[in-house]
C-alpha cells in the first residue's frame, strides 16, 4: 500500500482492470480492462446486463477481490498489492458495504450489528453513535430488535447504519434495493440520496433504472467493459439506454 | 470478542449443545478412567491375607491396573478425536457467519480470538459438568469391574482434589486443540464467502489432512508388520493397537473416500434420491465429518472384538493341538505320587502352581513383578504339551507365559520362602495362551510350602485300561474330566473372559462414540434449514425433503461403516499373520452377530437422528426461513 502526497480528486479510481475466472477455453474475462474514476462525493450507479461483471468489477473496486491487471486506487491509497491486514484495516475505516443479501448476523440485535465495526475496529462504540446511526435510517425505535424480528426494508436499512457507522470514505453498495418492494426501495434510495448529498461517495450496482435515476451519473457496463455512461439522467432516459444495450 | 462469542453461544445452540455433550462426557470417561487406575494401583491387601493369597492379590491387581491403562488410553484417544472433530465440524459449519465478520471489518486474528474463546467457554462448561458426571461414569466403571471379578469386592475409586485440576484442563485443553487447525483455516476465509449463499467450500483435502492421513497409516502399517515378531504377548498387544491410528487415517481421507463409496449405495430413483445425491457431490467435508465418529466407532469395536475373538479362538485350538492326554484332573497339593499310583494310568504330568516374585536384571534395569511359577515333572510335561525341558538342582525354565529371559539369572521369592538367585537354563516357547512364567523343578520348592498349591495333572492311559475305572480311581484325588471336557469348559472360560474385557474396555468407549455419531448428524443438519427451505419453495413437499436427506444420511451411513470395516480389515491382517507366527495356524474369528448389531445401531441411529433433525428443521414454513437474509 503506497500514499501518496497528492490529493486525488476521485473517491475509487480503476486504472486498466481485468479479473478472469477459470483457465483455459472456460475462462470468463468478468471485469475487462476497465479504466474508471468514481468521483469523491458523488453517487455512480454501474448498470448492465446479469453477468456483466457489475459485482465483480464492485468486488474489485473495494478490495474484495484480487484483480488480475491493473491498479485500483481508493482515493490515493493502492489496494492492488495491499495485505490482508491492510485491507482489514480499510474495511473497517474507510470502505462500507451494503448488499442485496442483507448479510446481518442473526445472532446479534440491530444495535448490535450497527455497533459491530467499531467494535472489531477496537473501540467502544458510544451509545449515542449508535442511536443517531439507526436514527439517521429510522430505526431508532427498532434498536432491540433481531434481524429476523424485522421487515426486509427495515433489515436493510440496519445494514445502511453498520455501513455508515464508520463515516466511510466510499460506501458501495450491490442491488441495495434488489430484494426490496418498491416503498421500502424508495426509503432506501431516499436514505442514500441524502448522504449523496451530503458530501458521501456511493458506488452503486443496481439493475433497476428507477434506482439508477437516483444517482449522480450511471455507468453502463456489459461482457465486463465499460459500453458507456450518462449523467444527471432520469429512470426513463436510463432505462432506454440499458434497453439499447441490452438488445 | 467474548461477548460475540456469548450471543453466538446463544445463538447457534443445537451447534454447541453437541460440543458442551462431547466435552462433558470426554472429561467424565477420561477422569473415571484414571481415578480408577490410581486407585487400583495403590490398592492394598485386606489386613490377615496370607502370603501366598497377598501375592495373588497383587498379581490381581496388577492385571486391573493394566486394564484400566487400556481404558484409560482409549478414553483419552477417543475424548481427544470426539472433541476435536465436533468443534472442527461446529467451525466449518459456520464459514459464512466468520466470513460476514472479516466483511464487516473482522480480522484474521479476530476470527481465530473469537474460536478460541467459544472453546474456551464450553471447554470450561464441559469441564464443569463432566467432572460430576464423572463421578456417575466412575461408579458404572467399578460396578463392571467388581461384577466381574477383575478387582475385589468392595472396590470403588477414590475421589482426589488434583484431577479437579486435570479434569478442567483436559476439557479445556481438548476443545482448545481442536479448534486451533479449524481456526486458523477459518481465519483464512475471503470475506466474499459471506456474498454466496453456499460459498465454495474450503479445499476438500487439506495439507493437514494429507499429512495426518499418511502418518497415521504408516504407524498402522508398521503395527501389521511389527505384530508377528513381537511374540505372542507383544503381537496381540500390537494387533489390538492396529484399529485406532488407521481409524484416524481412513477418517483423514474421508472427504475423498466418504463421498465416492457413498455414492455407490443403491438409492433408487425420484426427486429425493437424485437430490441426495447432488448433495452427497457438493457437500463433501460435510458427508466426512458426518461419517468420522462412526468410522471410528466401527474400527475400534468391531476391530477389537474381532482381533480378542480371534487370539482367543487361536490359542483354544493351540492349547488342544498341543496338549496329549486322556484326562484331566484338578486338585490341590502334591498329588503326582498318588495319581501314579492308580491303576490303568501310564503317565501323569502333575502341575503346582504358585504365586511368585520374579525380579530380573539388575540396577536401573530391575524389575519385580508377580507372575505364576509351576513345579513340574519335567519329562512328564514334555511329554504332555510336546516340548522338551530339561530340568535338575536350582535349574529353572522360562514358562509359555514368556515375561522370563531365556537365560541369565532371575530372583524369585515364593509366599513362604526366598528362593535367591536361579539360573535360567531352558525356555518352552511362549503360547498363545500364556500361563505361567517360571517352570520350577521338583525339589527345588520345601515340600510343606505345597500342599495349598493349585494342581492340574494330565493324565494319559496305559493300553488296554479301562477309562471308567481309571476316572474312577482319580475321583477320590480330584476333580477328573476328559481332555475334550476341559478343553471346553477352558474355552468356554476363556471366551468369556475375553468378552467381559472387550466390554469393559469398549462399553462406555462405544457409547461416547455412539453420542458423537449423533453430534456429528445434528451438527450436519444445524445449517441446513435454509437449504431446506430452499428446495421447498423450489416445489418439493416436505415429505420430499426428509426422504432426501434420510438417503443423504442412509449412504453417508453405509460408507462409515464400510470404511471403519476397512480400518477393522486392518487389525485383521495382524490378527492373522501374528496367529500364524505364534500357532502357526493363522486363526480369523469374527463376531458376526455383534458386527451385525453394530452395523444396525449405526444405521438406526443415524437414520432416526436424520428423521428428527431434518423434520424439526422443515417446521417452520419455508417463507419465514427465506425471508431472513443474514
Ligand atoms: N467466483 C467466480 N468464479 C467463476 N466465475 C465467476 C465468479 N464470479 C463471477 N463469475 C463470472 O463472472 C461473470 C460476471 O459475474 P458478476 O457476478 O460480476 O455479474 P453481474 O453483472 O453482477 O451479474 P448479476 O446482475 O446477475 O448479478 C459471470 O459470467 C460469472 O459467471
Ligand atoms: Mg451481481
Amino acid at each position: 500500500m503506497t500514499t501518496t502526497m497528492t490529493r486525488a480528486a476521485a473517491a475509487v479510481t480503476l486504472h486498466g482492470v481485468s479479473r478472469v475466472f477459470g483457465r483455459g477455453p472456460a475462462a470468463v474475462r468478468a471485469v475487462d480492462d476497465v479504466t474508471l474514476e468514481f468521483p469523491r462525493g458523488g453517487w455512480t450507479a454501474v448498470m448492465g446486463p446479469s453477468g456483466s461483471g457489475k459485482s465483480t468489477l464492485l468486488h474489485c473496486a473495494a478490495g474484495l477481490e484480487r484483480v488480475d491487471t491493473g491498479r485500483v486506487m481508493l482515493g490515493d491509497t493502492d489496494l492492488t498489492g495491499a495485505g490482508d491486514a491492510d485491507l482489514t484495516a480499510l474495511r473497517r475505516t474507510r470502505i462500507g458495504f451494503v448488499f442485496q443479501s442483507f448479510n446481518l448476523i442473526g445472532a446479534l440485535t440491530a444495535e448490535q450489528n450497527v455497533a459491530l465495526p467499531l467494535r472489531l475496529a477496537g473501540s467502544r462504540p458510544s451509545r449515542s453513535i449508535v442511536r443517531s446511526t439507526l436514527d439517521a435510517v429510522g430505526l431508532a425505535d427498532r434498536a432491540r430488535h433481531k434481524p429476523r424480528e424485522l421487515s426486509g426494508g427495515q433489515q436493510q436499512r440496519v445494514a445502511i447504519a453498520r455501513a455508515m457507522v464508520t463515516r466511510p470514505e466510499v460506501l458501495f453498495a450491490d442491488e441495495p434495493t434488489g430484494a426490496l418492494d418498491s416503498t421500502a426501495a424508495r426509503t432506501v434510495l431516499g436514505l442514500m440520496r441524502a448522504m449523496a448529498d451530503a458530501g458521501q461517495s456511493i458506488v452503486m450496482v443496481t439493475h433497476d433504472p428507477g434506482a439508477a435515476a437516483h444517482a449522480d451519473a450511471v455507468v453502463f457496463l456489459r461482457d465486463g467493459r465499460v459500453v458507456d455512461r450518462l449523467a444527471g439522467a432520469g429512470a426513463r432516459e436510463v432505462a432506454d439506454r440499458l434497453a439499447a444495450w441490452e438488445r | 470478542m467474548l461477548g460475540m462469542s456469548r450471543a453466538g453461544l446463544a445463538e447457534r445452540w443445537t451447534l454447541f449443545v453437541g460440543a458442551l455433550l462431547s466435552v462433558t462426557l470426554g472429561v467424565a470417561l477420561v477422569q473415571s478412567s484414571l481415578l480408577l487406575l490410581i486407585t487400583a494401583a495403590t490398592l492394598d491387601p485386606p489386613a490377615g491375607l496370607s502370603a501366598a493369597a497377598r501375592l495373588q492379590f497383587a498379581d490381581g491387581t496388577s492385571a486391573a491396573v493394566a486394564m484400566l491403562g487400556v481404558v484409560l488410553g482409549g478414553a483419552v484417544f477417543l475424548a481427544g478425536f470426539i472433541i476435536s472433530s465436533t468443534f472442527a465440524f461446529t467451525v466449518d459449519q459456520r464459514r459464512r457467519d466468520l466470513a460476514l465478520l472479516r466483511l464487516v471489518g473482522g480480522s484474521r486474528g479476530q476470527v481465530r480470538r473469537l474460536l478460541l474463546g467459544e472453546a474456551l467457554l464450553l471447554g470450561l462448561a464441559g469441564a464443569g459438568l463432566g467432572v460430576p458426571a464423572g463421578l456417575g461414569v466412575m461408579a458404572v466403571q467399578a460396578w463392571l469391574m467388581r461384577r466381574f471379578e477383575f478387582v475385589p469386592e468392595g472396590f470403588a475409586g477414590q475421589w482426589r482434589m488434583w484431577i479437579l485440576g486435570v479434569s478442567v484442563g483436559t476439557g479445556v485443553v481438548l476443545a482448545v486443540a481442536g479448534v486451533l487447525v479449524a481456526a486458523r483455516r477459518a481465519a483464512r476465509v475471503r470475506p466474499l464467502e459471506a456474498l454466496r449463499e453456499s460459498g465454495p467450500a474450503a479445499r476438500v483435502m487439506t495439507a493437514g489432512r494429507w499429512i495426518a492421513g499418511l502418518l497415521f497409516f504408516g504407524g498402522a502399517l508398521a503395527l501389521v508388520i511389527v505384530a508377528p515378531h513381537g511374540g505372542p504377548a507383544g503381537g496381540q498387544a500390537m494387533a489390538m493397537n492396529v484399529a485406532m491410528p488407521a481409524a484416524v487415517a481412513v477418517v483423514a481421507f474421508a472427504p475423498l473416500l466418504v463421498p465416492l463409496l457413498a455414492r455407490l449405495m443403491p438409492f433408487g430413483g425420484g426427486v429425493p434420491s437424485s437430490l441426495a445425491r447432488a448433495s452427497l457431490r457438493d457437500a463433501r467435508r460435510r458427508s466426512a465429518s458426518v461419517a468420522a465418529p462412526l468410522i471410528v466407532l466401527v474400527a475400534l469395536v468391531v476391530g477389537n472384538t474381532g482381533a480378542g475373538a480371534s487370539f482367543t479362538a487361536s490359542g483354544i485350538d493351540e492349547l488342544a493341538r498341543s496338549t496329549h492326554a486322556d484326562l484331566v484332573i484338578e486338585a490341590t497339593g502334591p498329588v503326582g505320587p498318588a495319581i501314579a499310583k492308580v491303576p490303568g494310568v501310564a503317565r501323569a504330568s502333575t502341575e503346582l502352581s504358585l504365586p511368585a516374585e520374579l525380579t530380573t536384571g539388575s540396577g536401573d534395569e530391575r524389575e519385580t513383578e508377580t507372575v505364576t511359577a509351576l513345579v513340574i515333572d519335567p519329562t512328564a510335561y514334555a511329554a504332555v504339551h510336546g516340548t522338551a525341558v530339561s530340568l535338575q538342582g536350582r535349574a529353572v525354565a522360562a514358562g509359555p507365559g514368556g515375561e522370563v529371559p531365556k537365560r541369565g539369572e532371575v530372583r524369585v521369592r515364593l509366599p513362604e520362602s526366598d528362593l535367591g538367585s536361579l539360573p535360567v537354563v531352558a525356555s518352552v516357547p511362549e503360547t498363545m495362551t500364556g500361563g505361567a512364567s517360571l517352570l520350577l523343578p521338583p525339589g527345588l520348592v520345601p515340600a510343606g510350602q505345597l500342599d495349598d498349591a493349585a494342581a492340574r495333572s494330565f493324565v494319559s492311559l496305559a493300553p488296554g485300561a479301562d477309562p471308567a475305572a481309571v476316572r474312577d480311581g482319580l475321583s477320590r484325588i480330584g476333580k477328573v474330566s476328559s481332555l475334550d471336557e476341559w478343553l471346553r469348559a477352558d474355552a468356554a472360560d476363556r471366551s468369556s473372559t475375553n468378552d467381559r474385557i472387550m466390554l469393559i474396555v469398549l462399553g462406555l468407549g462405544g457409547l461416547y462414540a455412539l453420542l458423537g455419531v449423533v453430534n456429528a448428524v445434528v451438527i450436519g443438519a444445524a445449517t441446513r434449514r435454509r437449504e431446506f427451505a430452499e428446495a421447498r419453495v423450489t416445489g418439493l413437499t416436505r415429505g420430499q425433503v426428509v426422504r432426501a436427506a434420510l438417503l443423504e444420511a442412509y449412504a453417508v451411513t453405509g460408507a462409515a461403516l464400510l470404511l471403519g470395516g476397512l480400518a477393522a480389515a486392518a487389525a485383521f491382517i495382524a490378527v492373522l499373520s501374528t496367529t500364524s507366527a505364534v500357532t502357526g495356524a493363522a486363526t480369523l474369528d469374527l463376531p458376526w452377530p455383534l458386527i451385525g448389531a453394530v452395523a444396525a445401531v449405526g444405521l438406526t441411529v443415524t437414520g432416526l437422528t436424520s428423521l428428527i433433525t431434518s423434520w424439526s428443521a422443515t417446521r417452520r414454513p419455508p417463507v419465514t426461513l427465506l425471508a431472513v437474509r443474514e
